[in-house]
């Protein structure tokens, strides 16, 4: 039994093919999380895909009284983004990622984009935030450079988008990781609307930032507590580690 | 000449035991869970972090939506800060989406454990973009 067949995608909406897909999930200073709620509300996307599993933990979020999967799909016709609104417990997310690789394969997505951050020593003394990619393949890569995002050549890199990029270059499907300095520790929406510009230049998917940066402070305080239950789960998986001198190996 | 032999020996140990200080207070904040408000005091724990380098012991608080002329830090004793902020505005525990409570937060606060012995009075503090940085020199047995 593969990692995905544990898992299941329900779609409660018919899903476009050849879309987009997006990945937005909790890691370092929330970036995906952060940036996917602002590409939600601002592409006006709705729910279109949940994730349900016996691997999960056993929590649902409410809202308005009505249960919801804290991981789930949303979409338009062009664009669908995957989003978990809770931090995702480290051993589950092999089976997670693979599970939503699979069945955007399945969907035909012509592109999957992980939102991230990377994690910068001095990040309250930098006055400005650069955004990286790393791609499964080469063609990628160049075409994200050629658009001006810097590649991240060597490093480590841990979690959801790490999953992502080794799934879909066995695969051989087209997968990209833009990466937005941040702090590590604390929710960081600077770093957030860094990626969706990081995010524009690639791929020609652009919201107005503006509104994301004046709730700044805002959403700081209302991001506290996932954060801190991200804190632990990085923890778990030695998130550290992007942070380690890489050991060369030709 | 003889102390300075012995003086890497105490470094890695002092290391050791601050990893495993470290490493105890992680596993204490996962098993010991408490919410991350007081609703009786109106007050809000903010997210924050403890680094400790050769020199210094640096901790950083990500304080938003403060008033910076409210912060207090105050040493409570040789290894316990006192961190204390209004905020700008009265923060309702409806904003969150919740109903189940009823309440509001006025105030951040907090207590941090420096781990390794520090000289406290000569502590420096920044406040850049809502997160505080508190600078203090460690202190070494002679």
């Amino acid at each position: 039994m593969s990692l995905s067949e544990k898992m299941d995608i329900i779609e409660t909406k018919s899903v476009p093919s050849n879309a987009m897909m997006l990945f937005g999930f909790p890691d370092v200073g929330l970036v995906g999380v952060i940036a996917a709620e602002h590409l939600i509300t601002e592409l006006g996307l709705t729910e279109v895909a949940y994730l349900d599993s016996r691997l999960l933990p056993p929590i649902i979020v409410l809202h308005e009284g009505l249960p919801h999967s804290p991981i789930r799909v949303f979409g338009n016709d062009k664009l669908l983004l995957a989003v978990s609104e809770t931090a995702m417990p480290a051993e589950v997310i092999y089976p997670v990622m693979h599970a939503l690789i699979d069945w955007g394969k399945s969907k035909k997505v012509k592109l999957m984009v992980s939102l991230s951050g990377m994690p910068a020593e001095d990040r309250q003394n930098l006055k400005e935030l650069k955004v990286f990619a790393a791609a499964s393949s080469q063609d990628l890569l160049r075409s994200a450079k050629d658009k001006g995002v810097e590649v991240l050549a060597e490093g480590y890199m841990v979690g959801p988008q790490a999953v992502l990029l080794q799934h879909c270059a066995r695969l051989g499907l087209p997968a990209l990781t833009l990466m937005a300095q941040c702090f590590f520790n604390y929710p960081d929406p600077e770093a957030g609307a860094e990626v969706l510009k990081g995010l524009a230049m690639v791929t020609g998917i652009k919201v107005d930032v503006a509104k994301l940066l004046e709730k700044g402070e805002e959403i700081r305080l209302k991001a506290r507590d996932v954060m801190q239950r991200t804190q632990q789960e990085m923890a778990k998986m030695k998130k550290g580690q992007e942070l380690d001198m890489p050991m060369y190996v030709t | 000449m003889a102390i300075r032999k012995k003086q890497p020996v105490r470094d890695a140990l002092d290391t050791y035991f601050e990893d495993l200080e470290r490493e105890f207070e992680r596993w204490r904040k996962a098993f010991f869970e408490k919410p991350s408000w007081n609703l009786k005091a109106c007050t809000l724990e903010p997210l924050k972090d403890v680094k400790v380098t050769h020199a210094e012991v640096v901790v950083t608080v990500d304080l938003p939506l403060t008033v910076e002329s409210s912060l207090q830090v105050k040493p409570l004793d040789d290894e316990t800060l006192e961190i204390s902020a209004k905020m700008k505005r009265t923060v309702h525990v409806r904003e969150f989406g919740v109903t189940h409570h009823k309440g509001e937060f006025q105030r951040f606060h907090c207590h941090t454990r420096v781990p390794v012995p520090v000289k406290m009075n000569e502590m420096k503090v920044k406040f850049k973009k809502g997160l505080l940085e508190i600078h203090i020199p460690r202190k070494y047995k002679q």
